[in-house]
């Protein structure tokens, strides 16, 4: 078995799970694992929510790479497809350049769900959170065209923007806006619950989910670096919503 | 009211599985995650307990629960528990929050972020406790397992 086919699958089962929102922990033990059963000895590996590195000895020497994962979305699937793979490679069922292929081709998948579903559906959370937080039914549907406002301009804003965090605010900062436009238009429209109910979309879930998870297998660098992205992206909102709250005053 | 409440979580977790590309066939144990979480966090609140306790034990069902559905399902839990910690979030303290702090309440403003951060800090350790607690059985029966081997 050539080494080199072992790396690549390794690496691009790790930077597939990394690039999509999958712990660190989780990259280190796919790649681990898939390189045990493929034969090598002494592997070693070690994910950073932006880096992999892996290393193992075949035949005599050592082989060891590295990739980085600049950019990060969250596409769960693609987690789950990878770990069936790496499943049924070390279960035996599929050899090394099936797995390959495979995963090239879950490296190329689009998302499952079209963009329009993925709007509708941040509407539909928005509103149906702020009924949640004791909104009545009349609230109901301006916090999900709040709620929609604000994933539709996180989208757009972070093609020209390139930054996670200032885009987060922008976009908080639009449903804000629309929030307040709604309130001033209709007064008997509570405006805490319309908020409460669009930012729902900016909810760091994943990043917090993993940083713990993260800090749980003793990942204590990766958890620390996960939690302060969830930290930050949690302060962003909160001020953006603190200078909507100042045009009410 | 409860029923409304319960379909609504459903709706809400089901919709941020979408957000975050949960596949096809665990949607609708997501979604359930959600419900059974939001279940438990408002009947809790009726035998007397604090929003800390009942925050902490629907987080660590919602744990639990994934882990189990992860299991039966063979796919990450991941899928599962963030969708069904949506209906926890602390969203309304938090607004109050801000909202002190833009009317130069900050004495209350430091409660209310306060509260937040110890109801984000039991859904934490709800999760953490969930994620323990099978980590622990499986521990006990490998243990188990080579005990008999030995």
């Amino acid at each position: 078995m050539s080494s080199d086919l072992v790396m690549d699958t390794c690496l691009l089962a790790g930077s597939i799970i990394l690039k999509n929102g999958g712990e660190t922990y989780r990259t280190e033990e796919t790649m681990a694992l898939i390189a045990k059963a493929a034969g090598m000895d002494d592997v070693n590996s070690s994910a950073t929510p932006t880096s992999i590195i892996l290393s193992f000895r075949c035949s005599g020497f050592d082989h060891t790479r590295m990739v980085r994962t600049p950019k990060r979305t969250t596409n769960l699937n693609k987690i789950t497809l990878v770990n069936d793979v790496s499943r049924q490679f070390v279960g035996g069922k599929i050899n090394l350049e099936q797995a390959y292929r495979t995963l090239r081709e879950i490296d190329q998948k689009k998302q499952i769900y079209p963009k329009w579903l993925q709007h509708l559906a941040a509407a539909t959370a928005s509103g149906s959170f702020a009924m949640l937080a004791g909104g009545d039914w009349g609230s109901l549907v301006p916090s999900a065209i709040a709620g929609l406002i604000v994933n539709l301009s996180q989208e757009y804003l972070e093609q020209f923007v390139r930054m996670k965090f200032f885009t987060e605010f922008s976009a908080a900062l639009l449903g804000g806006l629309f929030a307040l436009l709604t309130v001033t238009v209709f007064p008997q429209l509570h405006l805490s619950i319309i908020i409460i109910g669009a930012m729902l979309p900016l909810f760091p879930g994943i990043a917090i989910t993993n940083s713990l998870r993260d800090l749980m297998a003793g990942d204590l660098v990766a958890g620390v670096s996960r939690g302060v992205e969830a930290m930050l992206t949690a302060v962003s909102v909160a001020v953006a919503t603190a200078i909507i709250l100042s045009f009410t005053r | 009211m409860l029923l409304k409440g319960l379909a609504l979580s459903f709706a809400s977790s089901v919709a941020w599985c979408v957000l975050f590309n949960v596949p096809v066939r665990t949607i609708v144990a997501a979604g359930l995650a959600g419900v059974v979480g939001f279940l438990v966090y408002s009947i809790l609140p009726i035998y007397g307990a604090e929003v800390l306790l009942s925050t902490f034990v629907s987080a660590a069902v919602v744990s639990l629960l994934s882990q189990l559905l992860s299991i039966i399902l063979r796919v990450p839990s991941t899928n599962f528990s963030v969708a069904g910690i949506i209906p926890l979030v602390p969203g309304s303290l938090a607004y109050k929050a801000m909202l002190a702090f833009v009317n130069n309440d900050y004495v209350g403003g430091i409660t209310q972020a306060t509260k937040t951060l110890m109801v984000a800090g039991a859904i934490a350790s709800g999760l953490i406790f969930g994620i323990s607690v099978l980590t622990i059985w499986k521990g006990a029966r490998y243990a188990g397992k080579r005990a008999q081997r030995d």
